[in-house]
């Protein structure tokens, strides 16, 4: 009997335990860790779409265009990661 | 005449040093100049607090896990605390199969917010606010998340760049989208904690001036501030570090758990 109640007890810990993980998982960072989080991958993406369009430029010769396109393209990556993390926000 | 103007010049030098903000982030070495080739392997003032904050680490955890005490004492508390923080927050956001690298993350996270920690105290050198130091962590990550997915997919793992569900004539422009936000995944990681270390301390070093220049009068409410200043400091030490750690582990998930 005793030996019951201490399980019965154990199991009623661990769904309250289990309850609670599944609130953290709502928000696994604070707030301002994910605003800093996006605004510089927003950056960086530009950075990093800019840099291989200068290189790409580079090695083909095409001074202007690539550089151009890929700063574009960089940019579209920035806020469609932006979007993303959006909406994974308001799952 | 001239000697006089020499030591006014040398003077007001001194005092623009003495108020600059950017002041704190030069590095200059210590000891004799060491050099292989062309690389100076000397040893600075970064290198001497990077050695500090990883001895330190070594202190509190062989403390904290020396005398394994029913009771914990303060130090096996912090130790233990740390363990338990880190291990779920690994099984959290990577699952149980990033296990095996909970020794990486663990030092990783441990690393950062030591060298944070340590910026805190006055005088003292912070390591994570200069981005190579921040970006050689980053770049060695990015690396070995790479790698670790090539081991365990092969070439599935550049299934990644190619999200399904997508028509087919807008994927040239996905994927190379896709590889954009793989490669600026180093940058925006190594960028984060540099800025965010760097802005900090240089705010503070400014209402720290602030102070000093308005004098007894008007410098209490700078001063007010750069108190408020230092808590919001020490919470952004901690959540970097702790941003820095998360971060890894998402990219470990992604390597491991390949899900597109």
């Amino acid at each position: 009997m005793p030996k019951n109640s201490f399980k019965t007890r154990l199991e009623i810990a661990k769904n309250k335990l289990s309850k609670r993980n599944l609130y953290k998982d709502q928000q696994p960072t604070s707030s301002i860790g994910t605003a800093f989080k996006m605004s510089t991958e927003l950056v960086a993406h530009v950075v990093v779409g800019t840099i291989i369009g200068f290189i790409l430029d580079k090695t083909f010769g095409t001074k202007p265009w690539l550089i151009l396109i890929f700063f574009f393209v960089g940019v579209i990556a920035g806020i469609a990661n932006v979007f993303k993390s959006a909406k994974n926000m308001q799952k | 005449m001239s000697s006089n103007l020499r030591k006014t010049c040398k003077n007001k030098l001194k005092k623009i040093m003495a108020t600059n903000p950017m002041h704190q982030f030069e590095v200059y070495r210590i000891g004799p100049e060491i050099k292989i080739g062309e690389i100076d392997l000397s040893f600075t003032n970064a290198s001497l607090f990077m050695v500090i904050s990883s001895l330190a680490i070594l202190v509190v955890f062989n403390l904290g896990s020396k005398k394994n005490s029913l009771l914990p004492s303060k130090i096996q508390l912090l130790a233990e605390l740390s363990y338990t923080f880190v291990s779920k927050m690994i099984s959290d956001t990577a699952g149980s199969k990033a296990k095996p690298y909970f020794a990486f993350i663990f030092s990783l996270f441990m690393f950062v917010l030591f060298c944070n920690m340590f910026g805190m105290i006055p005088y003292a050198f912070t390591v994570t606010s200069h981005i190579i130091v921040t970006f050689m962590l980053a770049s060695f990550i990015f690396i070995s998340v790479t790698i670790i997915g090539f081991i365990k997919h092969g070439v599935g793992y550049l299934k990644l760049f190619v999200p399904s569900g997508v028509p087919v004539i807008l994927l040239p422009l996905i994927v190379v989208i896709e590889i954009i936000s793989y490669l600026s995944r180093p940058i925006s990681l190594s960028v984060r904690l540099f800025a965010n270390m760097m802005a900090g301390h240089t705010m503070m070093k400014v209402f720290g001036g602030f102070v000093i220049s308005l004098g007894i009068v008007g410098g209490w409410l700078p001063l007010s501030f750069s108190v408020a200043l230092t808590g919001l400091e020490i919470l952004v030490a901690f959540l970097q570090a702790y941003v820095f750690a998360i971060l890894t582990c998402i990219y470990l998930n992604d390597a491991l758990n390949l899900h597109h």
